[in-house]
C-alpha cells in the first residue's frame, strides 16, 4: 500500500497510507472512535478501492476476517458450529455437497480457539466472549495467511480480552500467521503486538515498538 | 383424497395451483423474514396488483377470454413487481435514508394506483376486483405447470447456492473473503421473490402472498433449531395453512383466502405458546385441543347460520301461482354441457342436509345439484314438492324437457314436472359463474307447457372456492333469474 487514500462517496477518511504486510508478525492499529481505523482495515481486506494512491496484493492471498460481532444477526437460527464452518467453505463450489475434510477443518479450528465445547450451542445465546471466540475459529477455518480482526474485544470483559489476545498470539507462534487487528485498546496490547500503527485524524502513522 | 388429483374435480387445480403458492412463499419467506426484509412482502404484492389494474386498463380490457385475461394479469403483475424490485434496489444503493422510506412510499403509492386504475377503467371492473384479489378458482392446467416449473426452480436453487445465499445473506463481508459477491446472490435472491410474488399474487391475490411469505416463515424460525429444519417447518406449517384454511373456508361458507392466511395466523400465535410452554406439554395440548373445539364449533355456526338465510322465504315470481295444489315433481335435470361436472363427495352433503335436501348417491354433478336446489327454491316459493326417489333418476333421464315429461307419467308422477337442461355452466377467468339453464313446468298428463324460464346471468362468485360455496351462493341468484324474481 503506497500513499494510498480511502474513503467513501469521493470523500477521503484515511489518507496517504503506506503500509506493507510482512509474514508472522502481530499488528495493533490503534486509534480513537472515528480515526479511520476501520476505513484503513476495510481498504487491506479490498473493500473499499483506493481513491488515490496504489495497493498491491497477492491474488492468491488467503485472508482470514473477523468482523465486529454485533454486524451479525442473532435471528439466524445457526449454532456455533454452524457459524464457523462457513469458513471451510472457502475453496467448496457451489455444485458439491461438503465433506468430511470441511467438517475436520471446522472442529480443528474450534478446538484452536476453545470452543469446541458450545459449538452445538445456538450462536445468539453465547456470550460476546464465546461469540468471539467462534468468528475467529470461522476465520481460521477459511486456513488463512493473514488474520484481520476488527475491534474483537470491544465489549467484553477483561479476562475473556486477555484470554482473546493470549489466543490470537498463540495462534501466530503455532500457525506463522501475519495478524492485525484494530483495537482502541491501547494498554491491552502492550507486549503482545509486534508493532503498533497509530491512524489519528486520517493520518497514519507506524511505530516501531514491540 | 384421490379426488383431489382427478381431472373431473373442479378444485383439483385451485388446490394444488393454492398449495404450490403458499409452498413457495413459505420458501422465499424464510430469507425475506432473515433479511429484515418483511416490508417488501406487503409492498410488492401490492406492486403486483397495482400492474395488473394498470395493463387491464392500458389495454382497455373487458371481457376478454380466460386465457387473454391470464396473459395480461401475469405480464402486469411480473412487469411490477420487478419494476419495483429495480427501484427499491437503485434507491438502496443511491440514497442515504432508510430502505423502510422507499418501502412505506411503494406500498401507498401501489395502493393509490390500483384503485384509480380500477376506476378509470371503464370496462370489467367485476373481472379485474377478482383478478387483483386473485382467484384460486380460475387457476388453469397451464397455470399449475407454470407454478409447479417455477417452485421446482426455487427449490433447486435454493438447495444448489444454499451455500452461498446463507453467507452473502448472513455476513456479505465475510463472503466477500471468501470471493463471493453479495450482489450477485442479492440479485439471485430478489429474482426469485420478484417470480414467486408475481406469480403469486395473479393467482391468489396479496393477502395471501403476504401472509405466507410471512407468517410460515415466523412460526418457523421461532421452534426451528436450524435452517435447514426452517424451511422444513416453514413449508408443513404452508400446507397445514392452506389445507386447513380451505376446508375451514367451505365448512364456514368463509372466503378461502383470508381463512388460509388466518390459519397461518394461529400456527405462528400457536409457536410462540409451544416456546413458551416447552416445559408444560400437557397445558400446551388441552389449550390446542380448546382452541380447535373452538373453532370448529363456530365453523358450525357459521355454517347454520349459513343455511338459515338461504331457506328464507320468497314471493313466487313468474311461477304461475295456482297448480290446482297439486305438488311438482323435479325431475333431474340433463347435462347438455358437453362436461361431466362431476362434484366429489364428503362436504356436499352438508349443503344437501343445510337446505333440505337428501344426500347425494355415489356420482353427484352440478345439474344434481341444481335439481335439488330448484326443489328447494320451489318450496321457498310456497309449492309443494315431490322428492324423485333416487332410483328412478336413471331412467328419467332421458333427453330434453318434453321427452322427459314424457317418461314422468309412466313413472307414476300425474302432476306437473319441472324439467331443466344445464347447458352452460363455466366458471370464467375471472370469478364469474356463466350459467344456462332452462326450466320448464310441464303437465306430464298432457304435455302442456305451464310455464317456462331461463337463467342466463352471469353470476359473481368472486369469494366462493368450494361447491358448498358456490350452491349457496350462486344457487339463489340463478333461480331467481329463472324464477323471475327481481
Amino acid at each position: 500500500m503506497d500513499q494510498a487514500d480511502f474513503g467513501y462517496e469521493g470523500r477521503p477518511v484515511v489518507r496517504g497510507a503506506s503500509l506493507v504486510v510482512r509474514p508472522d508478525e502481530f499488528v495493533a492499529l490503534l486509534g480513537s472512535n472515528g480515526s479511520g481505523k476501520t476505513t484503513l482495515l476495510r481498504g487491506l481486506l479490498g473493500f473499499l478501492p483506493p481513491l488515490a494512491g496504489r495497493v498491491e496484493r497477492r491474488p492468491e492471498l488467503r485472508i482470514g476476517y473477523v468482523p465486529q460481532r454485533e454486524t451479525l444477526d442473532p435471528l439466524y437460527p445457526l449454532s456455533a458450529y454452524q457459524v464457523a464452518r462457513t469458513g471451510s467453505w472457502r475453496d467448496l463450489p457451489f455444485w458439491r455437497l461438503g465433506g468430511a475434510r470441511e467438517r475436520s477443518r471446522t472442529r480443528a479450528a474450534l478446538e484452536a480457539c476453545h470452543a469446541a465445547e458450545f459449538a452445538s450451542r445456538r450462536y445468539s445465546e453465547l456470550s460476546g466472549g464465546q461469540r468471539q471466540r467462534v468468528l475467529l475459529a470461522r476465520a481460521l477455518a477459511t486456513d488463512p495467511e493473514l488474520l484481520l480482526l476488527d475491534e474483537p474485544t470491544a465489549g467484553i470483559d477483561p479476562e475473556a480480552e486477555r484470554g482473546i489476545l493470549d489466543l490470537l498470539r498463540k495462534l501466530r507462534e503455532t500457525r506463522g500467521l501475519s495478524i492485525w487487528m484494530v483495537t482502541h485498546h491501547v494498554h491491552a496490547m502492550a507486549g503482545r503486538a509486534d508493532h503498533t500503527i497509530v491512524v489519528s485524524e486520517g493520518r497514519v502513522q507506524r511505530d516501531a515498538a514491540a | 383424497m384421490s379426488e383431489l388429483f382427478s381431472p373431473d374435480f373442479l378444485f383439483r387445480n385451485a388446490i394444488l395451483g393454492g398449495l404450490g403458492v403458499s409452498l413457495l412463499c413459505s420458501l422465499l419467506g424464510i430469507y425475506l423474514v432473515l433479511r429484515r426484509l418483511v416490508l417488501i412482502g406487503v409492498a410488492l404484492p401490492q406492486a403486483s396488483a397495482a400492474g395488473i389494474a394498470a395493463v387491464f386498463w392500458l389495454t382497455g380490457h373487458g371481457h376478454a377470454g380466460a386465457g387473454d385475461t391470464h396473459l395480461l394479469a401475469l405480464a402486469g403483475s411480473l412487469g411490477a413487481t420487478f419494476a419495483a424490485l429495480g427501484l427499491l434496489a437503485l434507491g438502496q444503493r443511491r440514497a442515504r435514508h432508510p430502505a423502510e422510506w422507499g418501502v412505506g412510499a411503494l406500498f401507498a403509492i401501489s395502493s393509490a394506483a390500483t384503485i384509480l386504475f380500477v376506476a378509470i377503467n371503464p370496462k370489467g371492473d367485476i373481472e379485474m376486483a377478482g383478478l387483483l384479489r386473485g382467484e384460486l378458482l380460475a387457476i388453469t392446467g397451464a397455470d399449475l405447470r407454470l407454478v409447479g416449473g417455477v417452485l421446482l426452480a426455487v427449490g433447486s436453487l435454493f438447495f444448489l447456492f444454499r451455500r452461498d445465499l446463507l453467507l452473502t445473506s448472513f455476513d456479505p463481508e465475510f463472503s466477500r473473503t471468501l470471493g463471493r459477491d453479495p450482489l450477485r446472490y442479492d440479485l439471485l435472491l430478489y429474482l426469485l421473490i420478484g417470480g414467486g410474488v408475481g406469480l403469486g399474487v395473479m393467482m391468489t391475490g396479496p393477502l395471501v402472498v403476504f401472509g405466507f411469505l410471512v407468517l410460515p416463515a415466523l412460526a418457523a424460525l421461532r421452534v426451528a433449531p436450524g435452517l435447514v429444519a426452517a424451511f422444513a417447518i416453514s413449508a408443513a406449517v404452508a400446507v397445514l395453512s392452506f389445507l386447513g384454511g380451505f376446508w375451514i373456508s367451505y365448512r364456514a361458507d368463509l372466503p378461502a383466502g383470508p381463512a388460509c392466511v388466518a390459519v397461518a395466523g394461529a400456527c405462528w400465535a400457536a409457536s410462540g405458546l409451544v416456546m413458551r410452554l416447552r416445559a408444560r406439554r400437557g397445558a400446551a395440548a388441552l389449550l390446542l385441543l380448546v382452541a380447535t373445539l373452538g373453532i370448529s364449533h363456530g365453523c358450525a355456526s357459521r355454517f347454520e347460520a349459513a343455511a338459515q338465510r338461504a331457506a328464507s322465504p320468497l314471493p313466487r315470481g313468474s311461477l304461475p301461482e295456482a297448480l290446482d295444489s297439486r305438488p311438482i315433481a323435479v325431475l333431474p335435470f340433463v347435462n347438455a354441457t358437453g362436461q361431466p361436472l362431476t362434484i366429489p363427495q364428503g362436504f356436499l352433503d352438508d349443503v344437501i342436509r343445510a337446505v333440505g335436501g337428501r344426500p347425494a348417491e355415489p356420482r353427484f354433478t352440478v345439474p344434481d345439484a341444481l335439481q335439488q336446489r330448484a326443489a328447494f327454491e320451489l318450496e321457498r316459493r310456497g309449492f309443494q314438492v315431490v322428492w324423485v326417489p333416487e332410483e328412478q333418476r336413471r331412467t328419467l333421464l332421458a333427453g330434453e324437457p318434453l321427452a322427459t315429461s314424457g317418461v314422468a307419467a309412466p313413472a307414476g308422477f300425474a302432476g306437473p314436472v319441472l324439467t331443466g337442461t344445464l347447458r352452460r355452466f363455466t366458471l370464467t377467468g375471472t370469478g364469474l359463474l356463466l350459467v344456462q339453464l332452462d326450466l320448464a313446468l310441464v303437465d306430464s298428463q298432457s304435455h302442456e307447457v305451464l310455464w317456462s324460464g331461463a337463467a342466463r346471468r352471469p353470476v359473481p362468485i368472486q369469494s366462493a372456492l368450494t361447491w358448498q360455496e358456490i350452491l349457496l351462493d350462486a344457487g339463489a341468484p340463478i333461480f331467481a333469474d329463472a324464477f323471475g324474481n327481481r
